[in-house]
């Protein structure tokens, strides 16, 4: 390892300890982005030439630091350095099945865990409880490539009380009968839970309630964290009939169920913020995405990639300091619009579907499988 | 900008209320339709349908042909100019040529042509003629009522979907794209002025495709269901027509080129890759070239030059945000497979108008379209057939340049067996004529019956 390297993962981690409504001073920010960058002109060929492609080997501000599709990596490896990944996150695939999927190598595990800390409690806990926590996710020994499972299996093992676990398993599933039952006994108790996992997990636990007639009163303060669309499935719920669920099944409040959103290429996190406002007794503001102090995020012209003004609907690129170690500037398929205090994400831009008789590109592919 | 068009042709229909769409950049307007309504519609249609058969021929081909004379004179032909840029997306000098070539194919020339190449003689549809070297007669019958739906990636398709059945005496039920809701209903308003007992014969109209009563009703009223679309729409409306009703699709198809070695007319192929934005199922997604890969890189250069000259002259249209994003995704794939040292080659525009990806893998791949085509070196037409073998149901039209008559000939009979079902060369494959056997059908035989008299 060399100095920089050292000193630079130093000075990033310690952005973490930041006030977690602010974002960090623009001109530490900078300072940061622009050595992130040049460790990743030395030390990330293929980006490096990437940049180099765009004359942008050497910036003086962080805006002109060239974002990478997501795309870029399913094709090469973006990773600071020659040494052995600690993990490989991999992208779930999408509606198109047969893509190949992204790959974003790891260098050090411990700074994903440092980034996602912050952000996990003051959205999640921002009353500092202790709960138990339980996910409709497999571990991270289930799933290694799987960037929520490593999230969650820490935040298990970090922040949850000692009777957390994991309900779901990689081989049977949904342990259903197991999962009610302790959350009927922490009913009884009336010690508040919480339940992570994937929007799709929450439906399946939905529906099999549904199925068996189980309906729950989870004491006051019991919360979830829900996380991304319906990848792959048919099936289309607005998050604001989730919520509607959520409160009918599971007595949780809308306030209460914490929408994440994270990408595989980004190390850190977005959040709902409605909870933590509430418990800050300050205004609720549930519309928009809450951004890490170290994260900076832009709305660009889908087609021009000129950088939006505030509040025009655009492109959605993310600058993310906890990145260091592969490529900080990434550019989103998610349409949005950003203000000061966070973005609204208004989803996935979908692929481009051709009009009519013309061919899906997943077509073809469908047929080179099959 | 905020233009409100009523995209909707219902004959004798007075409509309560109206429901509005965002199409593109401008709101399109049309009747609220319970299904009781669209099954009255349907009714009347067939009613107007049986005026319709007992009409001669002649006198259908001459009133389409007088609405295709409306269509090219100013006021028809100013509405829709400004119409098409604002919802398709197309620039306003792609619309002015599709617009002004789809036109002649509904001229009394290319209707006569038609009729010809696909019944011999149009007489067989008036009446009983005789067989040539048999004694029997036979006449050539419509169906009851088609239901036609349509897809928005080519303006004009949809009314050439509508000529054929009414040259056949179908009367026609038409559910429109949200992307091309324009020109069937100018081309009947047109036909409704020359022709109104013909014009009573056809109704078009736009729900979200998958309004479920509404389509039950027309599936159930039609014999004939005609489905211009992507794969799931195709499918989901195959699985819900009854087995005794003709189901016609057109599906999803992708065209290519062929050329060998260094073509000369590489100003054609770049146009035909453009034109319609690739939107149009005989739009090129990949150019094979017999060849090396220098031969390739040749090609994919003096594409992108041509690309270039073409912003000036035909510039590619306004995209939707999700198109343009599958342009960067697209391109960032293979700039970094470029930067791997695969032998990948890119060349772009400055923002998303045209991408040309030179690439020694020679598998087919589609495009994300709107102008982005890949170039393919390949060593021999053995090859080519090796590669495209797996893909014959999804193969449609093959360029060529480059070859003599007797080998292009063999070049098309290799491709048809492969699922190919036009070779043409580029100057022409964005334009089949009026005739040709459209994914591999005769466009009037595949509607008619034929009714033997001994």
């Amino acid at each position: 390892m060399t100095d920089t390297y050292t000193q630079l993962r130093k000075e990033v981690s310690q952005q973490f300890a930041a006030p977690i409504d602010m974002p960090i001073p623009d001109a530490v920010f900078n300072r940061l982005a622009l050595a992130a960058h040049a460790l990743q002109m030395e030390q990330n060929g293929p980006y490096a030439a990437y940049c180099a492609r765009r004359g942008r080997s050497e910036v003086d501000h962080w805006t002109e630091i060239p974002a990478v599709p997501t795309a870029a990596f399913k094709e090469v490896r973006l990773m600071v350095g020659n040494a052995e990944p600690e993990a490989v996150f991999r992208t779930s695939g999408t509606t198109r099945g047969w893509e190949r999927r992204g790959q974003h190598f790891i260098r050090d595990l411990a700074l994903y865990h440092e980034a996602l800390a912050p952000m996990f409690i003051a959205y999640l806990l921002p009353d500092n409880a202790k709960l138990s926590l339980y996910s409709l996710m497999p571990s991270a020994v289930e799933l290694p490539d799987s960037s929520l499972a490593h999230m969650i299996t820490f935040a298990l093992e970090r922040f949850g009380a000692d009777d957390s676990t994991f309900v779901v398993s990689r081989d049977d599933g949904l342990q259903y009968d197991s999962l009610l039952e302790r959350l009927h006994e922490h009913s009884a108790r009336a010690e508040p839970v919480a339940l992570l996992g994937t929007s799709l997990s929450f439906v399946h636990l939905l529906d099999t309630m549904h199925e068996r007639g189980d309906r729950l009163k989870l004491p006051e303060g019991s919360r979830l964290m829900d996380t991304g669309g319906f990848k792959g499935e048919r099936r289309e719920l607005s998050p604001t009939d989730l919520r509607a669920h959520y409160r009918e099944r599971l007595r949780i409040e809308p306030l209460f169920a914490v929408n994440e959103y994270g990408m595989t290429e980004l190390l850190s996190q977005f959040y709902d913020g409605g909870l933590r406002d509430l418990r800050l007794d300050r205004n609720v503001q549930t519309e928009r995405k809450r951004i890490a102090p170290w994260v900076r995020t832009r709305a660009v012209h889908p087609d021009t990639l000129q950088p939006l003004p505030d509040g025009e609907v655009g492109l959605l690129q993310h600058f993310d300091l906890a990145n260091i170690f592969s490529v900080c500037a990434i550019q989103t398929e998610d349409l949005g619009r950003v203000f000061a205090d966070g973005f609204e994400l208004l989803g996935r831009a979908p692929g481009a579907t051709p009009r009519g008789c013309s061919i899906a590109m997943d077509m073809l592919l469908q047929a080179n499988r099959g | 900008m905020n233009s409100l068009f009523d995209a909707w042709f219902i004959p004798g229909f007075e409509p309560e209320s109206f429901t509005e769409y965002a199409s593109g950049r401008a709101v399109i307007r049309v009747p609220h339709l319970h299904a009781d309504d669209l099954s009255r519609i349907a009714r009347e249609l067939q009613v107007a349908g049986a005026v319709l058969r007992e009409l001669p021929v002649a006198r259908i081909t001459t009133a389409i042909d007088a609405a295709a004379g409306l269509l090219a004179e100013p006021g028809f032909r100013d509405q829709a100019l400004e119409l098409i840029p604002l919802i398709t997306g197309l620039s306003s000098e792609m619309a002015a040529l599709v617009y002004d070539r789809m036109l002649q194919d509904w001229r009394a020339p290319a209707l006569q042509a038609l009729l010809d190449s696909e019944l011999g003689s149009s007489a067989v549809l008036d009446r009983f003629v005789p067989r040539v070297g048999t004694d029997t007669r036979t006449h050539a019958v419509g169906p009851d009522l088609a239901f036609h739906v349509f897809s928005g990636n080519v303006p004009g398709v949809a009314v050439t979907s509508l000529v054929r059945a009414l040259l056949v005496k179908t009367p026609s039920l038409c559910k429109s794209a949200l992307r091309e809701p324009v020109l069937p209903v100018l081309f009947l308003r047109a036909l409704q002025q020359v022709d109104a007992e013909i014009a009573a014969a056809a109704a078009v109209t736009y729900w979200p495709g998958g309004t479920r009563d509404l389509e039950e009703v027309a599936i159930q009223r039609a014999d004939a269901v005609i489905v211009y679309g992507g794969g799931a729409v195709v499918d989901e409306l195959r699985s819900r027509v009854a087995a005794n009703t003709r189901f016609l699709e057109h599906g999803p198809r992708v065209s290519i080129g062929v050329v060998n070695r260094t073509p000369r007319d590489a100003e054609d192929i770049a146009a035909a890759v453009a034109m319609f934005d690739q939107q149009g199922c005989v739009s090129p997604h990949v150019i094979y070239v017999l060849g090396s890969p220098v031969d390739a890189r040749e090609l994919a250069r003096a594409l992108a030059h041509h690309f270039e000259q073409l912003e000036r002259t035909l510039p590619r249209g306004t995209l939707e945000p999700a198109e343009s994003v599958a342009v960067h995704q697209l391109r960032a794939e293979y700039e970094f497979r470029t930067i791997a040292g695969t032998g990948t080659e890119l060349y772009q525009s400055a923002a998303t108008e045209w991408t040309v990806v030179c690439d020694p893998e020679p598998g087919l791949q589609t495009s994300c379209l709107n102008r982005f085509v890949f170039v393919k070196p390949i060593p021999s037409i053995e090859a080519l057939i090796a590669q495209l073998g797996p893909h014959r149901q999804l193969l449609q039209s093959v360029g060529i340049s480059g070859f003599d008559d007797a080998e292009a000939a063999e070049l098309a009979r290799k491709l048809g067996r492969i699922g190919a079902v036009r070779i043409a060369p580029f100057s022409s494959l964005p334009w089949p004529p009026p005739w040709w056997h459209h994914d591999g059908r005769g466009p009037l035989i595949e509607l008619i019956r034929w009714v033997d008299l001994d």
